[in-house]
C-alpha cells in the first residue's frame, strides 16, 4: 500500500512510516523554524521585527556605556544646543582703545563681563574662565563678574559706557550690530566654533540628550521587568488556585483584585507610591500592584475553562492526583496567554514608569529617565522641541516593540487543534 | 482495604448496580431560592439495576436524556450517586476515601467519545499514556516507556518511536483515539466505560475501532460497559444490551434475544426506526410521536405511556418493574406479554 | 421508465479553498444532475466535499473557498452569473437548506411565527403580515408542530422541532430543491427516523427535490431514490439506490457499503476495514485520488484521473476498471444492465 503524506493510517499489515518523515522529526528546531515562516506568513515578520528591536534595546539597556557617547549627567556642551547643531563660537567684544584685550585682561573679580540673558554666551564664559583658572599660576583666581542685558543694544551701550569690561555674543547674536559700534572690537577666539554637535541636542543643564536616552533605557528595562515579573509571580498562581479551588475564596479574591482594577491605573500608582516613598524598589512594587489583577483575571478564566475540558475529566478518571492536574494539565494550557500578557505588561508598566518619574515620584531628580526628560522638557516645547521629542520616541518605540511581540506571539504559541 | 483494591476477587460479578438514582439540581436564579422551598431536579436516572459479567460487554443503549453517559459515569465512580449502590468487584464505592477511589481507579478506566478533546493539547502523545503507569506504579517509571511503546504496537500505532513524540493536533482523529485506548489499557484495568468510542470516528475508521476493541477485550481480559446510542454499531460488539428510557432500563437481554424478540414497546420503535442499509429493506413501521419528555418531570406511571400506541389506563397509573419473561429477558411492561407471540 | 424532468445541472464545478497548508481542492470538476421530485443522497466521508459541494449549489461558498468554474443551471439559467439580487431571490425560493446544527441557524431572538413571516415577506414583499401568518401556521401545523409552539423561541423547542422550522422555512417559499446537509446527524434516532417520513411526505406532496448530504449512508438507503458518492472532492459512482447497493461498481463503494454496521441480525458479516485514510487535499494524489487505498489499483490509476463515465443510462462511475484506454494492460469490464 502506497503511502500518502506521511499520516499514515496502519493496519495489521504493519506499514512502515516514510523515511524523511522519520527523518524530519531528527532535524529539529532550526528546520522547523524555518518551515515555521512558511506556516505563519505575515505575522512571522511581525515577530521577527520585534524581537530584534526588542534585542537591541535590551542590549543597550544593558551596557548603555557601549551605546552613549557621552556621560548622561555630565553638562557636555551648552545647553539647549538644538539636534546636530555644532556649538557656536562666541566673541569677546571689548573697546577698540584698549588695544587688544583678551579675556584674561578683563577676568578679575572686579572686571564685569556682559551677555545676553538666557544666551549659551554665559556657559561659554564659565568655561573659558574655567580654563584660564585651570592654567592659572597658583594664587590666581579669576572670577568675572556676570552681568545679564536684554538685549545686544543695552549690553553693547553699556560696554561703550564703560559700565562693563567686555561683552561676550556669539556671531549670530551680534550679527552685523558691530557695523554700528567702530569703537567696538571683537577678539574671535573665545570660543571657537565646535567641530560637532550632539546628535539629539543637548538640554537646558547641557547634558547630550542622546546619552540620557540611552542610559535611560537601563531604568526602564529594569523597572519594567521587574514590575512584571513580579506582578507574575504573584498573579499567577493565585489565578490558578483560585480558579482550582473555587468557593468563597475564589468569591473574596476576585472582589479584592476586582477593586485593585477598576482603579485607574496611575492613581494607584502613584498613591502606592506616595504611601512608600521614593526609591527604585518601591516604584517597581507600585507598579507591580498594578499588574497582578491582569494576570490573576487571565489566569483564573482559563483555569476554569480548561477545568471543565475533557482532558483533565480524562486526567482524573486516571487517577491522577489535583496537584498534578494543576501542573501538567491546567498550568501547561495557561502559560500561553500569560507570555503575551507578560510582554504588553513589560511595555506598559514601562509607561506607567515614566508616568510616575514625570510627575516626580520614585527616582532621585538627575536620574537619567525618560519620564523625567519627560518632565523637565514641558517647559521648553516651543523653544526645543528635542528635549521631549526624543524621550517620548523612545516610550512609545518599546511599549509598542513590546506589545507587537506580543501579539505575534499569541498565533504561533497556541497549538494547531484544527488539522485539515 | 488495600488489598481489596488491588487485588482481583473471584466474585461472579465484576459490577453490580442496585437501585441507582441520580438526580441533578436545576440552576435556580437568587430569587428563586429566596421564594420557593421546593427545587427541581434533572432525574437523569431514576432506579437502575444492573450486574456486569466478567469479560463480557455490556451495552448501555438509548437515546439522549435516557441516562446512560450518567449511569456510566457513576459506575466508574467519575460522579456521586444520590442514591444506590454501586459494587465493583466487591467493594461498595461509597466506602471507600477519595484517596483509596482515586487508587481504585487503575482498575477502571474510560474511553472517551470525542478522542481530541480527551487528550491534553500540550502532553505527547507517549506522555499521555503512559500517565497512568506513572500515577499507580511511581516505582517503575524506569519500564514505562517501554510499556507505552509496546501499547501503543498493540493499538496500531505503527512505529510507536515516531508517534510516542507527537502531539494531538498531528495525527488524525483514528489515531486519536487509539491513544485514547492505548491510554485506557496501559494500566490493565478490569472494567473499560466506552463512552460512544466511535461515534465521532470517520465512517471507514469506525470498523477498524471496533475490531481493535474487540481484540484487546479478549487479549486483555477486559469488561466493557458500552454506551451507544448506535443500535446498528452494538450488534457488532455487544453481548448483552440494556434499553434505556428516560433514566430507567426498559428491557434488558442477550442483545442477540433483544433484537429477535423486542418486547417493550420503546425497544420495538427504536429498532425500527434505526435506518438499514439495504434499499430493499425499507421502514414500513410508524413511528412513535412526539419525543422524549424533559427529565424533570417525567410522565407517571410508565415514562413511554404518552407516546407509546399500546397505552392503557394502567400505564398512566403505575410504573412497570423489570420482569423476566423469557430466559434472561427482562422487561419493564405492564402488556410485554402480547408481543410473546409474536416473533 | 418516464423521462425525469431536470430540474438542476451542475457542470464542471470546481471549489477551492485557501488554506495556510496550501490550496484545498474541495471539489473537483464534478458534473451531475438533480431531476425534479428526486430525492437524491450524496454520501461521503467527512473530508470528501459534500457539504461544500451543498454549498456551493446555492454559491454559499465565502472566503477562503472560491467557486473556481463551473456552471449550475436551474431553469435554463446559469446561476454563477447570477447578480447580488437575482441570487438572493434564487436563495429561499428556489432552493433552500437545513443545516446540521438548527439551533445556530435558527435567530435566537425571533420566535417560530417570525421568522417564518420574515421569510415570506423578504421574498415576496407585498405580502401583508396576517397573511404570512396564515400560511405560516397552516405549514407549521403540516410539518406536525403544534399551533401553540408558533410563540416559542427556538431555544424552547426541541432538535427535532427545530429542524421542522427549518424545513417550514423551505417549504414556505415553494421552493424547487431542498438541500440538507447532514441535517438528521445531531438528532435522536426515532425522530431523525419521524424527519425522515415528514420529508418523504413532503416530496410526495408538494414534489419538492430534495438533495439529502450524509455520512450516514443507512439513512440514504432508507431514503433516497438516486445516490452519489463521493470520495475527495469527485463523484466517483452514480446511480439508482437499488442498483448501487446490489451491484456497486467503484471499489470504494465497495468498500465503503462493506464496513456499514448493519442493525439485522441476519446480516452475519464482519465489517469490512477500509485501509488507508482520506488523502491530504492539498496535495491530492496523482491521478485517480483513491488509488492509495485501491485494492484494485492498476498501473494507469496513478497516472491519469478518469473521468466520470455513464457505463449505463442513469449509473455513472469514475474508475478505470470501467473505462478503455490505451496504456491500460488489463480488460476493460463491461457493464450490464
Amino acid at each position: 500500500m502506497k503511502s500518502l503524506d506521511g499520516q499514515e493510517e496502519t493496519t495489521s499489515t504493519q506499514e512502515e512510516v516514510p523515511e524523511w518523515l522519520l527523518d524530519l522529526d531528527r532535524v529539529g528546531f532550526v528546520r522547523r523554524l524555518l518551515f515555521a515562516r512558511k506556516w505563519y506568513g505575515g505575522d512571522w515578520w511581525f515577530v521577527l521585527i520585534s524581537g530584534i528591536l526588542l534585542l537591541f534595546i535590551i542590549i543597550v539597556g544593558i551596557f548603555p556605556q557601549w551605546f552613549a557617547p557621552y556621560d548622561p549627567k555630565v553638562e557636555v556642551g551648552p545647553s539647549l544646543l538644538p539636534p546636530g547643531e555644532a556649538p557656536p563660537s562666541f566673541w569677546l567684544l571689548t573697546k577698540s582703545e584698549g588695544g587688544e584685550i583678551e579675556l584674561q585682561d578683563i577676568a578679575d573679580k572686579t572686571n564685569n563681563i556682559g551677555f545676553i540673558i538666557g544666551s549659551a554666551a554665559s556657559q561659554a564664559m564659565r568655561e573659558a574662565v574655567d580654563e584660564l583658572n585651570d592654567t592659572a599660576p597658583e594664587g590666581t583666581r579669576y572670577q568675572p563678574r556676570q552681568q545679564r542685558f536684554e538685549t545686544l543694544e543695552e549690553g553693547l551701550e553699556a560696554l561703550i559706557a564703560g559700565e562693563i569690561d567686555g561683552f561676550i555674543a556669539s556671531p549670530e547674536e551680534i550679527g552685523s550690530a558691530l557695523d554700528n559700534y567702530p569703537s567696538l572690537q571683537a577678539d574671535k577666539t573665545l570660543r571657537e566654533r565646535g567641530e560637532k554637535g550632539f546628535v539629539f541636542g543637548t538640554n537646558q543643564i547641557g547634558q547630550d540628550v542622546l546619552s540620557r536616552i540611552i542610559w535611560g533605557t537601563r531604568i526602564a528595562l529594569i523597572v519594567g521587568l521587574s514590575s512584571a515579573v513580579v506582578s507574575l509571580v504573584v498573579g499567577v498562581p493565585l489565578g490558578l488556585i483560585s480558579g482550582f479551588v473555587g468557593g468563597p475564596f475564589d468569591r473574596i479574591l476576585t472582589l479584592l483584585m476586582d477593586s485593585i482594577y477598576s482603579f485607574p491605573g496611575l492613581i494607584l500608582a502613584i498613591s502606592i507610591a506616595a504611601v512608600l516613598g521614593a526609591g527604585i524598589g518601591n516604584i517597581i512594587v507600585s507598579i507591580a500592584v498594578l499588574y497582578v489583577p491582569t494576570y490573576f483575571r487571565i489566569v483564573r478564566g482559563q483555569t476554569l475553562s480548561v477545568k471543565k475540558e475533557l482532558y483533565v475529566e480524562a486526567a482524573r478518571s486516571l487517577g491522577t492526583k489535583w496537584r498534578d492536574i494543576l501542573t501538567k494539565y491546567i498550568l501547561p494550557n495557561v502559560i500561553p496567554s500569560v507570555v503575551i500578557i507578560f510582554s504588553v505588561n513589560v511595555g506598559d508598566a514601562i509607561l506607567t514608569e515614566a508616568g510616575l518619574s514625570f510627575l516626580g515620584f520614585g527616582l532621585p531628580p538627575d536620574t537619567p529617565d525618560w519620564g523625567i526628560d519627560l518632565a523637565r522638557g514641558q517647559d521648553y516645547v516651543r523653544r526645543a522641541w528635542w528635549l521631549i521629542t526624543y524621550p517620548g520616541l523612545m516610550v512609545t518605540l518599546v511599549t509598542l516593540s513590546f506589545s507587537m511581540l506580543g501579539e505575534s506571539l499569541s498565533e504561533i504559541l497556541n497549538p494547531r487543534l484544527t488539522e485539515r | 482495604m488495600d488489598n481489596l483494591i488491588n487485588d482481583k476477587n473471584n466474585n461472579d460479578y465484576l459490577v453490580e448496580v442496585q437501585n441507582l438514582i441520580k438526580w441533578f439540581p436545576v440552576q435556580t436564579t437568587f430569587i428563586d431560592q429566596l421564594f420557593s422551598k421546593e427545587r427541581d431536579f434533572v432525574r437523569a436516572v431514576d432506579g437502575v439495576s444492573f450486574n456486569i459479567r466478567r469479560g463480557e460487554v455490556l451495552g448501555l443503549a438509548g437515546e439522549s436524556g435516557s441516562g446512560k453517559t450518567t449511569i456510566g459515569r457513576v459506575t466508574i465512580g467519575l460522579e456521586e450517586k444520590t442514591k444506590g449502590n454501586v459494587i465493583f468487584d466487591g467493594i461498595d464505592l461509597s466506602t471507600l476515601s477519595a484517596e483509596e477511589l482515586r487508587k481504585l481507579r487503575r482498575r477502571m478506566q474510560v474511553i472517551f467519545q470525542d478522542p481530541l478533546a480527551s487528550l491534553n493539547p500540550r502532553m505527547s502523545l507517549g506522555d499521555a499514556i503512559r500517565q497512568g503507569l506513572d500515577i499507580h506504579y511511581p516505582e517503575t517509571a524506569n519500564n514505562h516507556r517501554d510499556m507505552v511503546l509496546d501499547i501503543m504496537e498493540k493499538v496500531g500505532l505503527s512505529p510507536a518511536k515516531f508517534f510516542y513524540n507527537k502531539f494531538p493536533h498531528q495525527i488524525s482523529g483514528g489515531q486519536r483515539q487509539r491513544v485514547v485506548i492505548a491510554r485506557a489499557l496501559v494500566t490493565q484495568p478490569d472494567l473499560i466505560l466506552a463512552d460512544e468510542p466511535i461515534a465521532m470516528a470517520d465512517v471507514s475508521v469506525r470498523a477498524l475501532l471496533l475490531d481493535l476493541m474487540v481484540q484487546l477485550k479478549d487479549e486483555f481480559n477486559l469488561t466493557y460497559l458500552f454506551i451507544t446510542h448506535d443500535l446498528a454499531t452494538a450488534k457488532y460488539i455487544c453481548d448483552r444490551i440494556a434499553i434505556l428510557y428516560l433514566g430507567k432500563i426498559v428491557e434488558i437481554s442477550e442483545l442477540t434475544e433483544v433484537y429477535a424478540y423486542p418486547l417493550h414497546p420503546y425497544t420495538r420503535a427504536l429498532l425500527a426506526a434505526v435506518p438499514v442499509p439495504d434499499p430493499h429493506d425499507r421502514r414500513t413501521e410508524p413511528m412513535p410521536k412526539g419525543e422524549i419528555p424533559n427529565p424533570i418531570n417525567p410522565p407517571p406511571g410508565c415514562r413511554f405511556h404518552p407516546r407509546c400506541p399500546y397505552a392503557q389506563e394502567i400505564c398512566s397509573q403505575q410504573e412497570p418493574f423489570l420482569r423476566e419473561l423469557r430466559i434472561g429477558h427482562e422487561v419493564a411492561c405492564h402488556f410485554a406479554e402480547d408481543f410473546l407471540t409474536e416473533s | 421508465m418516464t423521462e425525469k424532468e431536470i430540474l438542476m445541472q451542475v457542470r464542471n464545478l470546481s471549489v477551492m479553498y485557501k488554506t495556510k497548508l496550501g490550496e484545498v481542492s474541495a471539489v473537483d470538476n464534478v458534473s451531475f444532475d438533480i431531476h425534479k421530485g428526486e430525492i437524491l443522497g450524496l454520501v461521503g466521508e467527512s473530508g470528501c466535499g459534500k457539504s461544500t459541494m451543498g454549498k456551493a449549489l446555492m454559491r454559499m461558498i465565502q472566503p477562503p473557498g472560491k467557486i473556481t468554474s463551473g456552471q449550475i443551471i436551474v431553469d435554463g439559467e446559469d446561476i454563477m452569473t447570477y447578480d447580488q439580487k437575482q441570487m438572493r431571490d434564487f436563495r429561499g425560493r428556489k432552493v433552500s437548506m437545513i443545516f446540521q446544527d438548527p439551533m445556530t441557524s435558527l435567530n435566537p431572538v425571533q420566535r417560530v411565527d417570525e421568522h417564518i413571516v420574515e421569510a415570506i415577506q423578504v421574498h415576496e414583499s407585498k405580502t401583508k403580515t396576517e397573511e404570512a401568518l396564515s400560511r405560516a401556521e397552516g405549514l407549521i401545523q403540516r410539518l406536525g408542530i403544534r399551533k401553540n409552539r408558533m410563540k416559542s423561541y427556538p431555544h424552547q423547542l426541541s432538535g427535532g422541532m427545530r429542524q421542522r422550522v427549518m424545513v417550514g422555512l423551505g417549504l414556505v417559499l415553494n421552493a424547487n430543491l431542498i438541500i440538507a446537509d447532514e441535517a438528521t446527524t445531531s438528532l435522536d434516532v426515532i425522530v431523525e427516523a419521524q424527519l425522515a417520513d415528514e420529508l418523504r411526505d413532503i416530496r410526495e406532496t408538494f414534489g419538492v427535490s430534495l438533495l439529502v448530504i450524509t455520512h450516514n449512508i443507512a439513512l440514504v438507503a432508507e431514503l433516497s431514490d438516486r445516490l452519489a458518492v463521493m470520495y475527495a472532492g469527485h463523484i466517483v459512482e452514480m446511480g439508482d439506490v437499488e442498483t448501487v447497493f446490489d451491484t456497486p461498481l467503484h471499489p470504494y463503494t465497495k468498500g465503503l457499503l462493506k464496513s456499514i454496521p448493519n442493525i439485522k441480525l441476519d446480516d452475519t458479516e464482519k465489517l469490512y476495514k477500509m485501509p488507508g485514510e482520506p488523502p491530504n487535499l492539498t496535495h491530492p494524489p496523482t491521478g485517480c485520488r483513491f488509488h492509495p487505498r485501491c485494492p484494485y489499483a492498476m498501473p494507469i490509476c496513478s497516472k491519469y484521473e478518469p473521468y466520470f463515465k455513464e457505463v449505463l443510462p442513469g449509473r455513472a462511475v469514475k474508475c478505470w476498471l470501467y473505462i478503455d484506454h490505451p496504456e491500460k494492460e488489463s480488460e476493460t469490464i463491461e457493464v450490464t444492465a
